[in-house]
């Protein structure tokens, strides 16, 4: 049982990257119908901006973070000129089959700028601040620093999305759009500035979750594969383009993971929430979390 | 006045200028050498490294005064770790530059069909780092065109397996593995070696290779006791498990498989690394004499440590020419018997003191391998 609760939590840091790469996948997707591969990318990218940041740069967290969400905004605003603003008025196959050129274009320049050797960024984050203080054993369950932040900073970053798509004239607009493009182009938004500002959020969130997983686990030019994938399960299980939908999701499928390595096998943990996933596709069409209303 | 056509002006001058080069060409032009070692794609460093071991060896005959009275001049080609690369590579060394002997390469797989075309032409290989017992195997027994000059990997596994029970003492041993070939057939190999010297595996889990968390695998492992953990995979995700492990308190002497043999690991696993054993063949500190007068001939030479890569590189391409002095001629086929039966007494870099370059049949020198022991984050051999 006191392991029971570690393989929860363990589950929930992993599940916090998902969501944090998820919901910028499912914003792109639900208000700009992008279906976007290269979004593993922008979390390699995140991660090697990260070490970039703290290694050459020096720079303290909050600062780095900083550094690492500006760069990874760069990213998205220079795909969004990519994958959506020349192509919005075509099939929607042409985003999808650049996204996936863009993908591996990031991923070789990675391969000739970064080399093919993992790095990890040296992050310490026991001695931070704030952070520092807070005990790192919770009766049987024992979380590190360095872990404790990703469930954090998704949980302050998504809880900082959820207010500005709720309360903020950009939100709004960002929903309408999400609604009916047209109508939302007749009541005065526009549209190309929200295609910039999703990319870019979209990007920032994934670069943020890469560099902090850059400080637990490794970054390496392909590590945007997989993740990519678990990305796409998310958005599925949540609901193609439902923001808190793919929050809940991504955690879900953290934990699933978690508990199928501590009990079922750990060789079998990628393949559950492919599994899900088809049978969610086969018989909730619209997400765990989806409505099954359509579109007008 | 005779007049001089500007053409016969040329010719003439042209010959003269030419004949000094074209009677020395006859006598004493440099002999050409081959290297094939991945320069660039994914295996680039190690293939930089094994690289230097041939320069330093072709320096040091050169600063002698050079074989059979000319200059040795080593022709590198790039084979990417690409066989289609490779087979080009081996062709353009024979048929443009004639060379006796190759050195390479470090992709086993690149060796395996680099080395068909290589025995047509009867020109021998000595391996750049490849491991693979498939290297070796391909060879016809009593025939081998593909030399090398250390234990294959099978060897490396059974060494690393027995030093578990043997020299750590510890019977309960964890299993961790990627699913790929290499580290499915790792686990086996441990499985079998351990359970037949007294050791008992507690358990046995695999891995995709490239996964990043291991956390909740590592949780469970450590339920159940085990004294000693192997990891068979490559060197990024043991050096991920290894870091994890120590975060969450999985306390037990980690073993690890011959990928994990390199700098990169400690570097990734950081204060983690600590403790960790794996197999190797050489390191600077060997306690064979050869090996250490090489380390420091090396290091006086390139200001850095030799490594395993350097010293493969060194032993291979020493090999290759004392066997073209002792045949006296830059004949492939001449060459490839002297390695065959004739270097019984040539001491080598690697291995433990006294170690030669006895080919077995198979084209491979058998002796037991190191256990280095990583400490103050430098591999340390405990003899």
């Amino acid at each position: 049982m006191d392991l029971f609760l570690q393989y929860l939590v363990n589950g929930a840091v992993t599940g916090s990257t998902y969501v944090l790469v998820a919901v910028g996948l499912t914003l792109i997707f639900g208000i700009l119908g992008v279906v976007n591969f290269a979004h593993g990318e922008f979390y390699m990218i995140g991660g090697y901006a990260g070490i970039f940041a703290v290694t050459a740069m020096n720079l303290p967290l909050l600062p780095a973070i900083v550094f690492v969400l500006a760069v990874a905004a760069c990213v998205g605003l220079a795909a969004e000129a990519i994958l959506h603003r020349p192509m919005k008025d075509r099939d929607a196959t042409s985003s999808i089959v650049s996204s996936f050129g863009l993908a591996v274009a990031l991923q070789n320049a990675a391969l000739i700028v970064m080399g093919p050797q993992p790095q990890r960024l040296n992050l310490d984050a026991s001695k931070m601040p704030l952070l520092s203080e807070l005990p790192t054993e919770f009766g049987p369950v024992f979380l590190p620093h360095q872990r404790m932040l990703i469930p954090l900073t998704m949980v302050a970053l998504i809880g900082a999305l959820y207010a500005v798509l709720r309360y903020t004239w950009t939100g709004r607009s960002l929903r309408a759009m999400a609604q009916h493009s047209t109508v939302a182009r007749l009541c005065g938004v526009r549209v190309d500035r929200v295609a910039m500002v999703t990319f870019a959020t979209g990007a920032a969130l994934a670069g943020i979750a890469g560099m902090l997983m850059s400080s637990v686990f490794l970054v390496y030019p392909i590590v945007g594969n997989m993740i990519a994938l678990k990305a796409f399960t998310v958005v599925i299980l949540g609901g193609m383009g439902n923001v808190i939908g793919a929050a809940v999701a991504g955690l879900l499928l953290g934990v699933i993971e978690s508990l199928t390595s501590a009990y079922v096998s750990n060789s079998t943990r990628d393949i559950v929430g492919f599994v899900i996933v088809i049978g969610v596709l086969l018989f909730l069409p619209n997400g765990l979390f989806g409505k099954s209303v359509g579109r007008s | 006045m005779t007049r001089l056509s500007r053409r016969s002006f040329l010719t003439a001058a042209g010959v003269s200028l030419a004949t000094p080069y074209i009677a020395r060409a006859q006598s004493n032009a440099p002999i050409k050498v081959g290297g094939m070692l991945p320069m660039s794609g994914a295996a680039s460093i190690e293939g930089r490294q094994v690289l230097l071991g041939l320069q330093f060896a072709v320096e040091e005959i050169n600063a002698k005064g050079g074989l059979l009275d000319r200059k040795i001049e080593l022709v590198i080609e790039d084979d990417e770790s690409n066989s289609t690369k490779g087979v080009t590579a081996v062709r353009r060394l024979i048929e443009r530059d004639k060379v006796p002997f190759i050195v390479g390469t470090y992709a086993s797989a690149v060796v395996v069909a680099a080395v068909k075309v290589a025995a047509e032409y009867k020109v021998p290989m000595l391996s750049g780092g490849s491991t693979a017992a498939a290297g070796t195997d391909q060879n016809t027994p009593g025939d081998p065109w593909f030399f090398r000059s250390w234990p294959d990997s099978n060897k490396q596994g059974e060494d690393t397996a027995k030093a578990i029970v043997e020299k750590f003492k510890k019977t309960k041993v964890a299993i961790i593995h990627d699913n790929t070939n290499y580290g499915v057939t790792l686990a086996d190999q441990v499985t079998r070696v351990v359970t037949a010297v007294g050791g008992v595996i507690v358990s046995r889990d695999s891995f995709n290779a490239g996964e990043q968390d291991f956390s909740s695998m590592l949780t469970k492992v450590r339920t159940l006791r085990p004294e000693a953990v192997y990891i068979g995979g490559w060197a990024g995700d043991g050096a991920n498990i290894v870091r994890q492990a120590a975060e969450i308190g999985l306390r037990a002497q980690f073993v690890g498989s011959g990928s994990m043999l390199s700098d990169d690991f400690i570097k990734l696993a950081g204060p983690a690394s600590e403790g960790f054993a794996v197999a190797t063949v050489f390191e600077p500190s060997t306690p064979n004499p050869v090996g250490r007068a090489f380390a420091d001939r090396f290091r006086a030479r390139f200001n850095q440590d030799a490594n395993t890569f350097s010293s493969i590189g060194f032993d291979s391409t020493s090999i290759g020419l004392e066997a073209m002095r002792r045949v006296g001629r830059p004949d492939g086929q001449e060459i490839q018997k002297m390695i065959r039966g004739g270097m019984k007494d040539f001491a080598l870099a690697q291995g433990p003191a006294g170690t030669t370059a006895a080919f077995n049949e198979k084209g491979s020198v058998d002796f037991p391998d190191f256990i280095a022991v990583i400490k103050d984050g430098k591999r340390r051999l405990e003899v």
